[in-house]
């Protein structure tokens, strides 16, 4: 077991035992080697359960929205990217500060789960995770396996602008020391480039395999409305078939939704399981947002209002 | 809005946004014929539609 995971287990045991909080969300051993789950932890014997390692890929902060109305406090473990998502929620007004016991882990970068199953036998159970320079050695009962941290690593911890929460009631593990990267949107700008036909071939064939699952939507801890617009019935806002025209005003519509809102945890696109890189619509109006209010990333400071609801004399006008 | 839009492969002409206040008659005038102009020139949207 490593130090982190000794450490979390202390500080939710104590969370729980002076009965400061009344549940503690975190991660657990998963169903594969190589996946954690999450895990709702009510009491001390219990933290046994939570773990840490480099699997640990979900952002858990959209459960606080699910459970707001629970009784007493919640802890929850974030990471730096997820973070953010704290300061969302309570910009909001989803959860108050107060409700939140926030148990933040500096990370270095988390796995992905397909790069990792394309190179190695992910089917057994984990017994422990070492990591020594780029080498991660991940034992499991279906054998030992090593690999290349830098290869499997997800594409966001490549840019990632908080390796360190950017809020933290307790910090558990050491801070990282890496120089803060700004994203130079080159990826964006790829697709920025391409001509409209391509980019119209492109998109609909995106748009067109979407099932309407809301996978990204539940997961988003900036989708938070009570009621939302993509289940509304009367009035109908939005078509409930899947065809490729609904799909698209779907898609558009969030994008538009969480312009400067989006906390860039890439939670959305990690969870879709019909793989639609919907990251590069939100990352798009993240990057365009930031050119034209020089805004930072939501969510990065606990107070500051989102560029959509504000009016400034020095807002572009480039529609005059 | 336009520039996304335009990132999904709309054409730059087929979105505009003005702002135009209700003493400038002729800027309104102008604009709406050459948006119409324009508009015709690309045709009807083949997307959003059943
Ligand atoms: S983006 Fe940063 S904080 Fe988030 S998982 Fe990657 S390295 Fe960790
Ligand atoms: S998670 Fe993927 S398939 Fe599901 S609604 Fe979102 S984009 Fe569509
Ligand atoms: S839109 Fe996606 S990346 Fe942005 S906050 Fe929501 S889940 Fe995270």
């Amino acid at each position: 077991m490593n130090k982190v995971t000794e450490n979390l287990r202390k500080t939710a045991a104590k969370l729980l035992q002076d009965k400061e909080v009344e549940m503690v969300i975190g991660y657990g051993l998963g169903s594969e080697a190589v996946r954690t789950q999450p895990v709702f932890i009510t009491s001390p014997e219990d933290t046994e359960k939570l773990v840490w390692n480099s699997f640990c890929v979900n952002g858990l902060t959209k459960y606080l929205s699910d459970l707001k109305t629970h009784p007493g406090k919640l802890a929850i473990v974030v990471k730096g990217c997820d973070s953010r998502g704290i300061f969302r929620l309570t910009q909001d007004n989803i959860i108050p500060r107060d409700k939140i016991v926030v148990i933040g882990i500096p990370c270095a970068g988390q796995l992905s789960y397909t790069k990792l199953a394309s190179k190695i036998d992910v089917s057994g159970q984990l017994n422990d995770v070492e990591e020594k320079g780029d080498d991660v050695v991940i034992k499991t009962t279906k054998g030992d396996f090593t690999v290349k941290k830098s290869e499997a690593l997800l594409d966001k911890c490549n840019t990632c602008e908080h390796h360190n929460p950017v809020v933290a009631d307790h910090v558990v593990g050491d801070a990282i020391n890496a120089s803060p990267t700004t994203d130079s949107y080159d990826e964006i700008k790829k697709y920025e480039a391409m001509s409209t036909e391509e980019k119209a071939k492109f998109w609909l064939s995106q748009f067109e395999r979407c099932i309407r699952c809301y996978a990204c939507r539940n997961t988003c801890p900036g989708c938070t409305c009570r009621e939302c617009i993509f289940d509304a019935i009367k009035p109908d806002w939005v078509g409930k078939e899947i065809d490729v025209s609904e799909n698209e005003l779907f898609h558009l519509t969030r994008a538009f939704h969480l312009a400067g809102r989006c906390v860039d945890c890439g939670e959305c696109d990690r969870v879709c399981p019909m793989d639609i890189p919907i990251r590069l619509l939100n990352k798009k109006l993240l990057k365009e947002c930031k050119e034209l209010f020089n805004m930072e990333t939501p969510g990065s400071v606990e107070e500051g209002g989102s560029v959509i609801g504000q009016y400034r004399l020095e807002d572009p006008e480039e529609f005059m | 809005m336009k520039r996304l839009l335009e990132y999904v492969g709309y054409d730059p002409g087929r979105f505009n946004a003005r702002w135009i206040s209700g003493s400038e008659g002729q800027k309104w005038a102008d604009t709406t014929k050459d948006m119409t102009e324009k508009l015709k020139a690309l045709g009807p949207n083949k997307r959003f539609s059943k």
